[in-house]
């Protein structure tokens, strides 16, 4: 028989309160369209049930169901009966993942990667900034690095995503 | 109220010619929208939040701090920026002990949020002008049909966006109108693209983003129209890849709503841009000549 892990879900808990009201009706599952497209391979309502348990290594090492497919189309959230804040759960323990070193997608890297390097997640590149001047567009001024660099600095963002792998 | 444009990365970066039809359409209705220097990524609420929460709304926090050390309001002409710009505005004003943290971050680069700025997406602010859109029309986009795909970011979680309705959204089908386009319905209408799932697994979303073609197909669309630059590289550039993937011929051109408003107020195509899109947009330019 699975035991309840109360230190985890009492970790997840205090991020978000509202993972106590869920009474898995399943309306999550229901109109989640990533649910519909993987043929339930991703299930919102499951990983409620395994915050609810506190099933830590199949929510962080194992990842089942595999939470990086949550879209955020905050479908779920708005029709929770119970005003569960799926998302917001589901972001917190994606921080854990994240923050615990264990892998996630290498896409949400390499945005990571862009924003430290430049500022933003897409830079202009040459052929951009000539369409922009055949279009009459004004320069796009980028963000002052060094300000951006000292304000990651101070939540320590670098170390907590594990940019490069040395965790 | 002043604003000025929160432009996000992706139409700055990868799509300008929307950018254009955008100034284009907010000057021709007389309103002035300034250009803020210094912001950097919103951050991406499908993205970096998702690695680490403080991070995204320090780095919002001090997005918004620009914009409020320079009085003015935020005009954003994309989705996803505005809800977390909207999402971090509405956590810091919810938890006074979460808004002294962050604002001990912004310390170390000298800045304070104080929460005195208003955060829209351009197309509310279109709506709020659709009486003057109205006027403005020169050529009735006439028996045009287009699916309105409003994107999950633009509605939701609605108790954070305060607009529109979240299920049954009527806001841009009512722009759509106002143009002289007819509006279609679809059934899978307020659904996801698919886009925010394509970093983890391009499979699934091509599924979604089939799941909503062959739902606008079905209802007898001509075009789609966007107001998220996710949705729309989502739709512009992947329908190829679905027709690849599932033997299916899609070939929708899509639209920001800012170029089909610029065409209806008689802009022509080559001052919007619109030979960049990928799907050829010249049948429907014939069909609305």
């Amino acid at each position: 028989m699975q035991m309840v892990n109360f230190d985890f879900k009492n970790e997840i808990i205090k991020e978000d309160f509202s993972l106590n009201y869920c009474y898995q009706c399943g309306t999550c599952s229901s109109i989640c369209p990533v649910a519909f497209a993987s043929e339930g391979e991703y299930n919102p309502r499951k990983i409620i049930e395994e915050s609810l348990m506190g099933l830590k290594s199949l929510l962080i090492k194992e990842q089942k169901p595999n939470i990086w497919l949550c879209s955020t189309c905050q479908m779920c959230v708005e029709e929770c009966p119970q005003e569960v804040f799926l998302t917001g759960i589901f972001e917190s323990l994606k921080n854990k993942i994240v923050q615990t070193g264990e892998k996630y997608p290498e896409a949400f890297k390499v945005q990571a990667k862009a924003i430290i390097d430049n500022g933003v997640a897409i830079s202009l590149s040459p052929p951009i900034i000539r369409r922009r001047k055949e279009l009459k567009l004004p320069n796009v001024e980028s963000a002052d690095r060094i300000e951006l660099k000292n304000l990651l600095k101070a939540t320590n963002f670098e170390k907590k995503i594990n940019i490069n792998g040395d965790r | 109220m002043t604003y000025k444009y929160f432009l996000g990365c992706v139409i700055p970066g990868r799509l300008p010619y929307l950018e254009a039809s955008a100034r284009k359409t907010f000057e021709k209705l007389g309103m002035k929208v300034g250009d803020q220097a210094n912001y950097s990524c919103c951050p991406d609420p499908t993205g970096a939040g998702q690695l680490d929460h403080l991070t995204w709304l320090a780095l919002g926090a001090r997005n918004l701090c620009l914009f409020e050390e320079s009085n003015s309001n935020i005009l954003s002409l994309c989705s996803g920026c505005t809800e977390t710009l909207k999402a971090v505005k509405y956590s810091l004003e919810k938890d006074n002990k979460l808004k002294e943290e962050i604002n001990s971050k912004l310390n170390s680069i000298g800045k304070k949020y104080k929460g005195n700025v208003e955060v829209k997406h351009f197309a509310q602010v279109l709506y709020e002008n659709i009486d003057s859109i109205k006027k403005k029309v020169k050529k009735p986009l006439k028996d045009l049909k287009v699916a309105s795909h409003p994107g999950c970011h633009y509605l939701r979680p609605s108790e954070i966006m305060q607009w529109d309705d979240p299920l049954v959204p009527k806001t841009l089908d009512e722009l759509i109108e106002a143009i002289g386009a007819d509006p279609v319905d679809y059934s899978l209408k307020i659904d996801c693209c698919g886009n925010p799932v394509e970093k983890s697994n391009k499979d699934i979303s091509l599924l979604m983003l089939e799941n909503k073609l062959k739902s606008m197909k079905d209802a007898g669309t001509d075009c789609i129209a966007c107001v998220c630059p996710a949705c729309y590289q989502q739709f512009e550039f992947n329908q190829k890849e679905v027709n690849k993937n599932s033997n299916t011929n899609y070939n929708f051109p899509v639209f920001y709503i800012t170029e089909l408003i610029a065409l209806a107020f008689g802009m022509n195509a080559e001052e919007i841009g619109l030979k960049y899109h990928r799907v050829k947009t010249d049948e429907i330019l014939q069909k609305i000549s």
